[in-house]
């Protein structure tokens, strides 16, 4: 047998909070572009980034040629032919392309016409269209991801790593990409290709591995013997999670209701395309979708943080299209973003303050606010939810994710919403945290709540959700019923490019 | 292979900066002391005679303490900035613009009853601090252009300004044709607690106290805390970022105009472009020192002035400017240095790790 470019054996990488590899393991036979496939939080850029040396695995083994390897350092790893093109470039942008391929690896005399005929020379012979001396700015997306896989091939990389490299590319770009790949491993070299858009690994990948929850679930399957339906099936897998305990529900009228919305993010690119749907009291509806297409645009719409091109959202039938944030709090509209430290929560502000962020206006005597008050409600968020905190005056930093949900859960269902939007609700979280906030979700739902629920584990939408939608691109593809559906059926849908 | 690193502190040390500041002292007096005996000067004489007079008196007091009351004000304006994130380097044109705007209230009110004109006179120089801060603050919220450049070139043409008045419409009749500006009003004299101390110390300590219970209890102060610590957060808390920045922006120049306009009342005749001394710049490295909380800056300021009280001084021992100036840089750099220690640790990695 040959011997692999890596092998990943056993791999355990944990966090505060998390795991993120529970024994994953890789083999990557050289001369090949292997997939590694998995969901969002699977691990798969925690295991690449144990493997090019910006994480040390707690546990397990790295081998590169057969040869076991520790390395402190991503200098380490390309010493030892590992290089890694991440999902944020790492370039600088008033520099050439040549610039930006020797740098830290240039001669001390640089002589820069010698170099750019150099890096002409590299690029031709991977078949890549660069001009060496324009500055990077200059450059597209696609562009910049060739500059950045060309100074992996001028440390001259034996194994390539590219961290969800389809995500920035228009399909033709990804077209070219798979082109580029081909030719790289015709040298015998490798290429890791962590990717979640099963038509490209069908198209360009030779083998694939599968992660989830942290573990391999099948190793180096050949891409030829599958399709994409069975690999969307490995990805999703079984229901990991015993689902809570759901009875059959009993909604009563529409509570949210979204008509024709569109909306656009931050670069003018269309985000939400035209969807419609509603939410009626005493339902949970879930939104399914592989991350990236539109489900953030269409929470932080819906909650008021993104604005709204065109349509209208409404909640308890008061049109809140365009109202702010808090108009629509009060409107009965409880939101869970998906960035629970950072947007829902302060870290740097005590638990007191990043409880009383909904209700501080009511606290307030004349100009001031009543401290008194505010630890009250504090305090009676904390034992409702159960949250474990040391001190509420100490900022929230320290407190585990589990915690920071279930506050931030308290603190938007201690009001007694009509309407609760939560966005990946359940992520990272461990297996009791999660369960503790999906009871508290379907408790909502049984006092008559409307629960929208976006997540990308298709376990968690089946066991809680009576409907589940899917978004592709931005649209609503497909409506389904949850106890009548299959995590297969929604898998393909949730890959609509492949139909 | 061990080298030493430096990592920041989760939680900067409690009461570190003091000693961090006590520590930083003693090296610069110590480098100090070589530099003087290099120089030739008396190094004990020397450092007797500064401290006789920053802290030796109740005369030598006096000098400290009003020299504090611009500096401290200058700094709780940059660290009022930094709350949301802002950098305001112009607290020294709004300084020259709260004079200019004092003097202003002093030629129309000229007359007045003194206390009257005193406090109409402080009124407009917090109002025209304010009014030179809220054009960067307005271009910074609403189109995003940054206030460090703009806050910094208002600086000159506040100063441009007091230029154009002193050759021109407030150009002093008495002045024998040398451009310089009527002085102040007889009534507008700040009132004096003993020897020069004037009030003005009175006023920067209750601005700074008001400033800290502003924040700590009131809705504004609330949703400033959250804009800073958290700007997404504050906006989906519903709080408007935009008139943060301004309301902020607009603070900060009205505390430095503040400054200003106790500086004309406190201890100068008339308005003149050194009336702001370069107390606006100081002002951020004390905001610095203090770590950007108000509470700390009046202590910060005092030792500052201090430090530039006593330097001055030696130089009437026959310590050369050059040397005294060393010497007052050597010590803010030890401070300043030292400081680090107290939100950051040294650390011995092996060389290989990275962080």
């Amino acid at each position: 047998m040959i011997q692999p470019a890596v092998e990943l054996d056993g791999i355990w990488k944990r966090f505060p909070g998390v795991i993120a590899n529970a024994g994953a393991n890789l083999t990557v036979r050289p001369g090949t572009v292997h997939a590694v496939l998995g969901e969002n939080g699977a691990g798969k850029t925690t295991l690449m980034n144990c493997l090019a040396g910006v994480y040390l695995p707690d546990e397990g083994q790295v081998r590169i040629d057969g040869v076991a390897q520790r390395f402190s350092s991503p200098a380490d790893a390309l010493a030892a032919g590992i290089g890694m093109v991440h999902q944020e470039f790492r370039l600088v942008p008033t520099f050439t392309v040549a610039e930006n391929i020797v740098l830290g690896h240039a001669p001390r005399i640089l002589d820069m016409a010698a170099t750019e005929a150099e890096v002409a020379n590299l690029a031709e012979r991977f078949g890549f269209d660069v001009e060496p001396d324009r500055p990077v700015w200059q450059l597209s997306m696609g562009e910049r991801q060739r500059v950045e896989i060309l100074k992996a091939l001028w440390r001259d990389a034996k194994v390539l790593v590219l961290d969800e490299p389809t995500a920035v590319l228009t399909p033709q770009e990804a077209v070219e990409l798979g082109e580029v790949l081909r030719r790289t491993v015709a040298e015998g070299r490798s290429v890791i290709f962590i990717s979640h858009k099963l038509d490209e690994v069908v198209s360009f990948c030779d083998e694939a591995t599968v992660l989830r929850g942290g573990k391999t679930v099948a190793s180096s399957i050949s891409v030829a013997d599958a399709n994409a339906s069975s690999l969307a099936e490995l990805m999703v897998g079984e229901a990991s999670i015993e689902p809570v305990s759901v009875s059959v529900s009993m909604p009563g009228d529409p509570a949210l209701v979204v008509k024709n919305l569109s909306v656009l993010d931050s670069r003018g690119l269309p985000a939400v395309q035209d969807v419609t749907f509603s939410v009626r009291s005493g339902e949970i509806v879930g939104i399914a979708g592989v991350a990236g297409n539109g489900q953030r645009s269409l929470t932080d719409a819906i909650a008021g943080l993104q604005p709204v091109k065109s349509g209208t959202i409404e909640v308890m039938q008061a049109d809140v299209t365009q109202a702010s944030p808090q108009r629509r709090f009060r409107a009965g509209l409880a939101y869970i973003p998906e960035d629970r430290v950072g947007v829902g929560l302060a870290p740097k502000l005590p638990a007191t303050e990043n409880a009383m962020m909904r209700e501080y206006r009511s606290l307030r005597r004349g100009p001031l606010l009543s401290w008194t008050r505010a630890r009250d409600l504090c305090d009676r968020i904390i034992n409702d939810f159960e949250v474990k905190i040391g001190r509420r005056d100490a900022p929230l930093a320290g407190l585990s994710g589990g915690n920071l949900q279930r506050l931030l859960l308290g603190r938007e269902l201690s009001s007694a919403p009509d309407v609760v939007v939560a966005s990946q609700p359940t992520r990272g979280l461990d297996v009791s945290g999660v369960r503790a906030i999906q009871r508290l979700l379907v408790q909502q739902r049984d006092e008559g709540t409307a629960v929208l629920v976006v997540s990308e584990d298709l376990d968690e939408l089946l066991a809680l959700a009576d409907r589940i939608l899917v978004m592709v691109e931005g649209r609503v593809v497909g409506a389904f019923d949850a106890r009548a559906t299959s995590r297969v059926e929604i898998g393909e849908a949730m890959m609509g490019a492949t139909a | 292979m061990k080298r030493a690193v430096l990592r920041r502190r989760e939680q900067p040390l409690r009461g570190g900066q003091p000693l961090a500041f006590v520590l930083g002292l003693l090296f610069a007096l110590l480098v100090g002391a070589v530099l003087l005996a290099v120089a030739g000067d008396p190094v004990l004489e020397t450092y007797t005679r500064m401290w006789d007079r920053s802290f030796g008196s109740a005369a030598s007091l006096s000098s400290t303490f009003n020299r504090a009351v611009p500096l401290a004000l200058a700094g709780l304006a940059v660290s009022i900035a930094a709350t949301m994130g802002l950098w305001n380097i112009g607290a020294e044109g709004q300084i020259l613009f709260g004079a200019t705007a004092a003097t202003l209230v002093g030629r129309i009110g000229a007359d007045w009853p003194s206390p009257v004109l005193i406090v109409a006179m402080l009124l407009g120089a917090a109002l025209g601090g304010a009014l030179w801060a809220l054009g960067p603050g307005l271009a910074r919220a609403e189109i995003g252009v940054s206030e460090i450049i703009t806050t910094l070139m208002l600086n000159e043409v506040a100063l441009r300004l007091i230029r154009y008045l002193e050759n021109g419409p407030w150009k002093d009749p008495d002045g024998f044709g040398f451009p310089q500006i009527t002085a102040k009003p007889d009534g507008a004299g700040l009132g004096v607690l003993w020897e020069r101390t004037h009030i003005g110390g009175l006023i920067a300590l209750a601005v700074i106290f008001g400033f800290a219970w502003l924040v700590n209890r009131s809705v504004w102060g609330y949703e400033l805390r959250l804009a800073g610590a958290s700007p997404k957060t504050a906006a989906y808390a519903g709080v408007s970022l935009r008139r943060k920045v301004l309301g902020v922006m607009v603070l900060s120049g009205a505390v430095a105009g503040l400054a200003g306009g106790i500086e004309l009342t406190g201890t100068a005749a008339r308005l003149n472009e050194s009336i702001s001394n370069g107390y606006g710049f100081a002002g951020i490295v004390v905001a610095a020192l203090a770590l950007m909380r108000p509470s700390g800056v009046a202590v910060v300021a005092v030792l500052f002035g201090a430090i530039q009280v006593g330097g001055f001084s030696i130089q009437s021992l026959g310590v050369s400017a050059a040397v005294s100036n060393i010497l007052q840089a050597l010590i803010l750099l030890g401070a300043i240095g030292a400081a680090v220690l107290s939100t950051h640790r040294v650390v011995l990695v092996d060389r290989k790790v990275v962080a």
